[in-house]
């Protein structure tokens, strides 16, 4: 109760409290609602677990254990925080064994190009990803390594492993080139203008003669498998090779990414870049950098591409490919190494290993691809921050529904406390108090106001033990100013040294009218609570 | 050189660019989404008016009425795939950037799967005959491609400047979030202008197909050189549209002339590269800070 409210308002309330008692409300329908993240538990920590394994010249951990007791048998545990890394191995090693053991000769040659193009897309995903610039010539710049090295071979006799080693400077070389136009042009113009650049490359590519215009591609390169070499063990051979092109690709953007250079970009993202700038960072120069590091690892698998195939064809020029590529890394989303990866995984597992279906495969890409940039906000591996963010609004939105708690623990916030004692003892509060105020009546005050000093009734003691059980802070107490002639209800404190507070300007005369004050005010709070 | 000869070729690439361009820089400054779907409206407004004119006359007008109708209709189908469900969605111009490549692969499959990788020919709207213009020889298609797309940019302006749809869209190009609290409403306009532009694109498929054909993929190259125009005119802006339409044209033009027909997209793509080197927003372009 306010403390300024008027005297007759508090004489009205004390002679008639609410009597009409509210009959228990159907409580909300709950959902069921945890936040149990299943880690693996390991028995026992001991000292050893305090010695961690760092990767050479980092401070990176390569597992990441966390150290607990379990809150219930109270036994030491140890959790893997982050088992990434174990399903990276686990992927990878059925990858470099699977195709070789069980694929035929199509399965591996299609495993191959996913390696290879899970490669670009590593690579591409530094650019779009991490650099932020949303180019679109990704695979014009492996193009232009392949034509460059192929040319190289078929023209001035290059060996495949000189094509390796020439293939990023095309890159880097185009880069550059490419690098101009994204100093001053920001976002979509830059996307639309490497769109026009992959065009240009193509439709240069088709009428130039040296780089065989006539053959629709440029052929004839050396390659890294041995002509000796039988068709199997040739096509296990640039397996084996691609593989090692994608770790290649994986060690670089790890590098990349959560280097320095991810860092400091991580610290500038869009729409932020003024406040990265205000600390210092010139992100700028690190997203050229980043660029061009990625620009040389794509002529780099653009090498690859061209001692694979003995060639380049025009194909890497379109946009239908570019297109297959970006759905590739929509669909597995955009920011994450393993988005790129499985993304990859998908496409090229629709788009060669059902290739018997034709433009219909394609048709279901372009609707995945779509389906994922409308429903999802970050590919698939968004979609457990994408869960987390709907399970959160849907929660404060039920939690914002429910307009009268009780005094109950909600479900979600249950979740947070760690004492659950306290929950139950709340709940029980809240139904005993609930259930006392249904005893609560006219007659039962009149019953305490003349029965001061006699025996009373079982329903009246019963709200009177409720009473005296409160907690002392904030307890109400008799304050004698004069005995037997000025009565006050103060508040006790419930600390040691703080005085009891003086609730209202009631005078009581008589220590039982005293009483009875108390006991209004008690029911009167009873019935708000 | 020929003058003459120059100032024809000039003004029919530009009347067909300028309809591309116009329909992708209107796009991107009233919806804030990049078309790359443009091509697709293209390549579907194609075959409608190859389906028109196969099986139901082929009178010009119903030609011409069979592009602009599929044009409509692709361009409001793509603004109630990649506008409607994500405007309001968090990273909005990147996902319907891609939501828009997404349709354009779906659609080209589409079409190659239901009328196969033969391409189709459209009847010659304008007939065959020519006529002279000071020494140059203008053919029927050529002068009918000019007007056609004059007539239809003109009527696209002056719907803009006067009707009250054409005002709601201009509001919202200058500030959405003021149009709708105005209430101007955001999707329904979104739906017209997509309508209207995909008309446009429909109109330019049935005028550049006269002298190339009909394919599934036939819109790439449009749509990268409409793309580009806006580009370098600015993206938002009307005028700079146009005027980047007739440079372009010019230029082509000049290459095709001086240099050979293979250097044309090189000579356009170094014109363009150092227009936007020299302003980043394009000619007339609207600083994207302010469409914020």
């Amino acid at each position: 109760m306010p403390p300024d409210m008027p005297q007759e308002a508090l004489a009205d309330t004390q002679a008639a409290p609410p009597a009409t008692v509210a009959a228990p409300r159907p409580r909300a329908a709950t959902l069921p609602i945890g936040r149990r993240r299943v880690l693996p538990s390991l028995r026992g920590h001991g000292g050893a677990s305090w010695q961690r394994q760092r990767y050479p010249f980092t401070r990176r951990t390569p597992l990441l254990f966390a150290t607990r007791y379990n809150p219930l048998t109270l036994a030491a545990e140890r959790q893997l925080l982050d088992p990434r890394p174990v399903l990276w191995l686990v992927a990878l090693a059925v990858l470099a064994v699977a195709p070789p053991l069980f694929g035929d000769n199509s399965f591996v040659a299609a495993s191959t190009t996913f390696e290879m193009f899970a490669a670009i897309n590593l690579v591409w995903m530094l650019q779009i990803g991490t650099a932020g610039i949303f180019s679109l010539a990704s695979l014009a710049t492996v193009g232009v390594g392949a034509y460059g090295t192929a040319a190289l071979s078929v023209y001035a006799g290059f060996p495949w492993w000189a094509m390796w080693l020439v293939g990023p400077l095309f890159g880097l070389a185009f880069g550059v080139i490419i690098t101009i136009p994204a100093v001053r042009l920001e976002g979509f113009y830059y996307a639309l203008l490497t769109v026009g650049i992959a065009e240009l490359c193509r439709v240069y590519v088709i009428q130039s003669q040296p780089l065989g215009a006539a053959n629709n591609g440029l052929f004839g390169a050396d390659g890294f498998v041995p002509d000796s070499m039988r068709e199997r063990p040739g096509l296990v051979l640039g397996f084996y090779a691609g593989f090692a092109l994608m770790l290649g690709g994986l060690l670089l953007y790890r590098v990349v990414n959560g280097q320095r250079l991810g860092r400091l970009l991580r610290a500038a993202p869009e729409r932020h870049e003024a406040f990265a700038e205000a600390l210092g960072i010139n992100y700028r120069a690190a997203r050229i950098r980043v660029f061009l590091i990625s620009s040389a690892g794509l002529g780099g698998i653009g090498g690859f591409y061209a001692t694979l195939l003995h060639g380049a064809s025009p194909s890497l020029f379109t946009i239908d490919q570019l297109l297959l590529l970006l759905a590739m890394i929509v669909i597995g989303g955009i920011g994450t190494a393993e988005g790129a990866v499985v993304g990859t995984l998908i496409v090229v597992l629709l788009d060669k290993v059902f290739i018997g279906l034709g433009p219909i495969r394609l048709i279901l890409i372009a609707g995945i691809m779509l389906g994922t940039v409308l429903f999802l906000r970050g590919g698939l591996f968004g979609i457990p921050a994408q869960y987390r963010a709907w399970r959160g609004m849907k929660r404060s939105e039920r939690r914002a529904a429910r307009s009268d708690r009780e005094g109950e623990t909600m479900p979600e916030e249950a979740i947070e406390i760690a004492d659950k004692q306290a929950i139950v003892v709340k709940r029980f509060d809240a139904r005993l108090r609930a259930e006392l105020r249904r005893l609560i009546s006219d007659a039962l005050i009149e019953e305490h106001r003349t029965s001061a000093g006699k025996r009373r009734s079982d329903t009246l003691e019963r709200v009177l033990a409720y009473f005296r059980s409160a907690a002392v802070t904030d307890k109400y107490a008799i304050l004698a100013v004069k005995p037997f002639a000025e009565y006050r209800i103060v508040a006790l404190s419930g600390r040691r040294g703080v005085p009891p507070r003086v609730v209202d300007d009631q005078v009581f005369a008589t220590p039982e009218a005293a009483r009875h004050g108390v006991f209004c005010k008690r029911v009167q709070d009873l019935m708000d609570s | 050189m020929d003058p003459y000869y120059l100032a024809l070729t000039t003004v029919t690439l530009a009347s067909i660019y300028g309809l591309l361009a116009l329909g992708i820089s209107i796009i991107w400054s009233s919806l804030g989404m990049i078309n790359m779907a443009q091509g697709f409206t293209f390549a579907v407004s194609g075959y409608g008016a190859w389906l028109v004119a196969q099986s139901l006359s082929s009178n010009g007008f119903a030609v011409v009425a069979g592009g602009l109708v599929t044009g409509a209709l692709a361009g409001a189908l793509i603004g109630a795939i990649a506008f409607i469900p994500l405007y309001d969605k968090p990273n909005f111009p990147l996902r319907s950037l891609i939501a828009t490549l997404a349709i354009s692969m779906l659609g080209a499959q589409t079409l190659l799967w239901l009328f196969g990788p033969r391409v189709k020919a459209l009847p010659k709207i304008f007939g065959y005959g020519s006529f002279h213009i000071g020494t140059v020889v203008a053919s029927h298609e050529k002068v009918g491609s000019i007007v056609c797309s004059v007539i239809l940019l003109l009527v696209t302006l002056a719907w803009m400047k006067r009707s009250r749809r054409g005002l709601e869209i201009r509001a919202m190009m200058q500030n959405p979030e003021g149009a709708a609290l105005v209430g101007v409403g955001l999707r329904s306009t979104a739906m017209a202008v997509m309508a209207v532009t995909g008309a446009m694109a429909g109109l330019a498929a049935v005028l550049l197909s006269q002298n190339y054909f009909v394919s599934p993929y036939a819109g790439t190259t449009p749509l990268v050189k409409g793309m580009v125009v806006a580009l370098a005119g600015g993206l938002g802006s009307i005028s700079g549209a146009l005027i980047a339409a007739l440079l372009v044209g010019l230029i082509e033009a000049v290459t095709a002339v001086t240099l050979g027909g293979q250097y044309v997209l090189i000579t356009q793509f170094l014109f363009i590269i150092a227009v936007l080197l020299i302003r980043p927003r394009g000619i007339a372009g609207m600083i994207e800070h302010t469409r914020e």
